[in-house]
């Protein structure tokens, strides 16, 4: 019987695509937020001074992207053999591609500044990144609404939470994308995933 | 006729990660390498117009770490079980990490520019990586010349191919990390990546 012990900031960040592998899977788990004024108190004790970090069964494991392919593949959430697992893998990295550009812009202080790096990023950035998901939902899906295969999977999920922030940031970048905006309705709608949507704390990002 | 092709530039690149997994493994591949002349004329035939892709079974998958996580899963490289898969990747995304703050400097095209860059980064940002790759091989390394358990995965030869290209930038790079350089020598000597190296085109990258 496995336990899970999750660590990280009272925020949605790196470690929703996490929390809803665990709702998906129906599984529980301690999900430890910290405030940002306790942060430093336990910095030290997690291994690379970073967080996400999840403890499991006595092991704990670090890096946001190791934990989430772990637990899709604990929870069978990560294709049903070696190389539809690949493919799940695929269609996260090419997400994180994208998510890993708009990071830095997120964070710049200069306001002008952002705005404008962001303007460029759903003008010149984004559009590229969204057809490549498509090409990948096209080769990989079946037909179906599904990045891999006709069933949800991490890919899905990703997908899911990074559209959240990108819609945040442009409520119309994904007008131009049917496929994409219709996969996130079919993931906000599994019964598990719609009630912890409805439950979860609400946070800025 | 090989189950499995690899398209790839004729360089090290972001391609030699999986080239050392077939050797390790001892698995033949079909090694398709590009020059880089070739390369627009062959561009649209690959699922996200860009390499390396791997063609298993006539399916192609891009993005370089989930095809050499695969690759690494076939031919046992890459953990014995679930949690250990999920050491293992947490060491292959920390070199990751260690990949993106050195990759500005290493293709900076401008000399005087490269080399002010590559001080910066050698000198302040590169140990927080190094000391993480030292963190996670005591967390999970039983003690052995390997980052995980006591054999050769993934995380081994990436960091083998990574530490070669910080070398090439700053020989010293490694001098307060004896147990890294132990690591990458270990990786050498095995017999079947000896050979491999022994064979190989010299590439610069």
């Amino acid at each position: 019987m496995a336990t899970y012990k999750l660590y990280y900031f009272n925020a949605r960040g790196r470690a929703e695509v996490l929390r809803l592998l665990f709702a998906a899977a129906g599984q529980r788990f301690e999900d430890s937020r910290f405030e940002q004024n306790t942060w430093p108190s336990f910095k030290s004790q997690m291994p690379l001074s970073q967080v996400p970090v999840l403890e499991v069964n006595g092991t704990t494991l670090v890096q946001s992207q190791t934990i989430a392919r772990f637990l899709a593949r604990q929870f069978l959430l990560g294709g049903r053999d070696g190389f539809e697992l690949a493919k799940v893998e695929a269609v996260v990295d090419t997400i994180n591609d994208f998510v890993s550009i708009l990071s830095p812009i997120r964070r710049e202080q200069d306001e002008k500044k952002k705005k404008e790096q962001l303007q460029k990023f759903l003008n010149d950035d984004l559009p590229k990144h969204l057809q490549n998901l498509e090409i990948l939902a096209r080769l990989y899906g079946n037909g179906g609404q599904y990045f891999i295969g006709n069933n949800l999977t991490l890919a899905d999920l990703t997908f899911y939470d990074a559209g959240e922030t990108l819609l945040q940031l442009d409520p119309n970048c994904l007008n131009n994308h049917p496929w994409l905006k219709q996969n996130r309705l079919l993931v906000a709608s599994q019964p598990r995933i719609a009630e912890y949507l409805r439950n979860r704390p609400k946070t800025a990002f | 006729m090989s189950i499995y092709k690899l398209h790839y530039f004729n360089f090290r690149g972001r391609g030699e990660l999986s080239r050392l997994v077939f050797a390790a493994a001892g698995q033949t591949f079909e090694d398709i390498r590009y020059e880089r002349n070739e390369w627009p004329s062959n561009k649209s035939k690959m699922p996200l117009g860009q390499m390396p892709v791997l063609e298993f079974n006539g399916t192609q998958l891009p993005q370089s770490i989930p095809v050499a996580r695969f690759l690494a899963k076939q031919f046992q490289l890459a953990g014995k079980d679930n949690l250990e898969q999920a050491k293992v990747d947490a060491v292959v995304d920390t070199i990751a990490d260690l990949i993106v703050k050195y990759s500005p400097a290493r293709w900076e095209p401008d000399e005087t520019k490269k080399k002010a860059l590559l001080k910066k980064i050698f000198a302040e940002d590169l140990d927080k990586h190094l000391q993480d790759l030292d963190v996670l091989r005591k967390l999970y390394g039983d003690g052995g010349p390997f980052f995980v358990g006591n054999h050769l995965t993934l995380a081994d030869l990436y960091f083998y191919n990574t530490g070669q290209n910080l070398l090439q930038m700053d020989e010293n790079s490694l001098n307060n990390y004896p147990w890294l350089k132990q690591n990458r020598e270990e990786v050498e000597k095995q017999p079947k990546i000896a050979e491999y190296i022994k064979n190989r085109p010299e590439m610069p990258y």
